[in-house]
């Protein structure tokens, strides 16, 4: 028997085949889940969903009435929730002193109000428990400076999380944080295309090589599947980099 | 269809009590596809369950060092070579602070702390040609409170972050090193206080989920960890329910559940 089946998983954030959502889709599908996949652009989450027989979702994480219909097109297409997962993120880096009001609220609006709203509206989707992911981020414990306004928003967003699970325990709901490190990725093709940055980088792996989006979608699996007795944690798939640091710009050079 | 473990060799310290975590955890590498190793001080028990799963016994006494490298070296002598190894062993002592006594502190020491030390040490020149994974049965009251159990809490805090330092220290060598956190949980260790009406409804309100934790839960967290898909190292997994979010109950709260159950009775 596979690990999810009869399971039904909505994952947010899955519009590149080289997503850490699109690798999630293919390993829950593998493991026999039911799956609606969704990302802001229709077409392009729906070219991933095809070959898996996913159904594909248009849904902007900042938009409530996007996360309610997400959820009731996996209820109404497959009978009910039990998983669902946010991968949705953006990428915004400045230091402090030149990081404006705007940037702040774009970054707090996608990954702290975005992941409020999408616990809130998948939890109350789930009538018969479940298990809720979030995607965090290395910058919450390792400071990345340059990185204020993501890692601020990532961070808030880790405490909404804990609260969640802690109070949406006892319909049998966990949720809890995915947080990769600096993971080869469709989002970071322009920093592995610097070769002193990913050599920087590596250097700051106690195993040796990046994360890929393979590891984050076992790990996914993991925390999806009934036999994870864990709720409200934050679990770093970095290759150890959580243990130490993140190179300084001048080292890029 | 193949286990997740298929043809992994693992070591579990701490299986020779009937039924506890370790064998539990044995019982379940097993079934994924692993050769085991069991190993503890009860020689007897030791051959049980390795008749059971099909494994090998190793006896070993956790606060020598001579006995804990005698115990790697023969369980990877036996099994093959070794892949995967956990330590369950522990020493759940309860008594207050200000009474807690020298031998009571040394004797703690020697198996919460020295022990997985000397453990580490032995492992990783065993397992340094291969890479492996090595897990370490930490307690949630390395991070949450609870009462009387000031020795215990330390030791197993202690061994938390000697964790992180040799996971980043041998990273390199393709090892994993990582612990879990269960929270109170039906074991052999705990039936006695657990057989008093009111003492785990007490317990059971820290818990967010609603119930707390099995041997079974740390096994499935245990192979989780263990398998090659699990990119972590250097990391404590909390596999309690969400134990960590909220509290023990404090002695007060036990005893007023306790004499509650009294007069319901």
């Amino acid at each position: 028997m596979a690990r999810l089946d009869g399971k039904v998983a909505i994952i947010l954030g899955a519009s590149d085949p080289r997503s850490m959502g699109a690798a999630t889709a293919r390993r829950f599908a593998a493991e026999g889940a039911k799956l609606v996949l969704a990302a802001r652009r229709k077409d392009a989450v729906a070219d991933v969903a095809g070959p898996l027989g996913a159904t594909a979702v248009a849904c902007d994480i900042t938009n409530e009435d996007d996360l309610i219909a997400l959820a009731k097109a996996a209820v109404d297409t497959y009978g009910k929730l039990d998983i669902a997962i946010n991968y949705a993120g953006i990428e915004g880096g400045a230091p402090v002193i030149e990081t404006t009001a705007e940037m702040l609220r774009q970054q707090a609006d996608v990954h702290f109000v975005g992941t409020g709203l999408f616990i809130k509206q998948m939890a109350l989707a789930m009538k018969d428990g479940g298990s809720i992911i979030t995607a965090s981020s290395l910058t919450v414990l390792v400071q990345a400076p340059g990185q204020g306004a993501y890692a601020g928003s990532k961070g808030g967003a880790d405490v909404l999380v804990r609260v969640a699970a802690n109070e949406l325990g006892e319909r049998g709901i966990r949720v809890n944080i995915l947080a990769p490190g600096f993971t080869k990725s469709a989002m970071t093709d322009a920093y592995f295309a610097m070769e002193p940055v990913t050599r920087a980088f590596l250097k700051e792996m106690p195993l040796g090589r990046f994360p890929t989006v393979e590891d984050i979608a076992h790990c996914a699996l993991w925390l999806a599947s009934d036999e994870a007795f864990v709720t409200g944690q934050r679990i770093d798939v970095t290759a150890g980099q959580a243990l130490r640091r993140t190179p300084r710009a001048d080292e890029f050079a | 269809m193949a286990g997740r473990l298929e043809g992994r060799k693992a070591l579990v310290v701490g299986a020779a009590g009937a039924d506890n975590m370790g064998q539990v955890i044995a019982r379940r590498f097993a079934a994924e596809g692993a050769k085991v190793a069991v190993a503890g001080r009860n020689r007897a028990a030791l051959d049980a369950i390795a008749g059971e799963i099909g494994g090998v016994a190793v006896e070993c006494d956790f606060s020598e060092r001579a006995s804990i490298f005698a115990m790697v070296d023969a369980a990877k002598t036996s099994l093959g070579g070794l892949d995967i190894a956990v330590n369950a062993t522990g020493w759940g002592l309860l008594k207050p602070f200000l009474e807690t006594t020298q031998e009571e502190i040394d004797k703690i020491y020697a198996l919460q702390l020295r022990g997985p030390f000397q453990f580490l040490q032995a492992l990783i020149p065993a397992m340094e040609e291969k890479g492996g994974s090595i897990i370490q049965i930490s307690s949630a009251t390395a991070t949450i409170l609870f009462h009387d159990h000031d020795a215990y809490m330390a030791t197993k805090a202690g061994t938390d972050h000697l964790v992180r330092s040799v996971a980043n220290q041998f990273g390199d060598k393709g090892i994993r090193v990582n612990s879990i956190s269960p929270g109170v949980t039906e074991t052999p260790m705990t039936a006695d206080a657990a057989a008093v009406p009111g003492v785990m409804d007490a317990f059971v309100k820290g818990y967010p989920l609603g119930r707390y934790g099995t041997s079974e839960d740390i096994a499935a967290g245990c192979v989780w960890l263990a398998s090659d898909e699990c990119f972590m190292t250097g990391q404590n997994l909390q596999v309690n329910g969400g134990l960590t979010l909220r509290a023990n109950p404090s002695k007060a709260d036990i005893e007023a559940s306790v004499v509650a159950a009294m007069v319901a009775a």
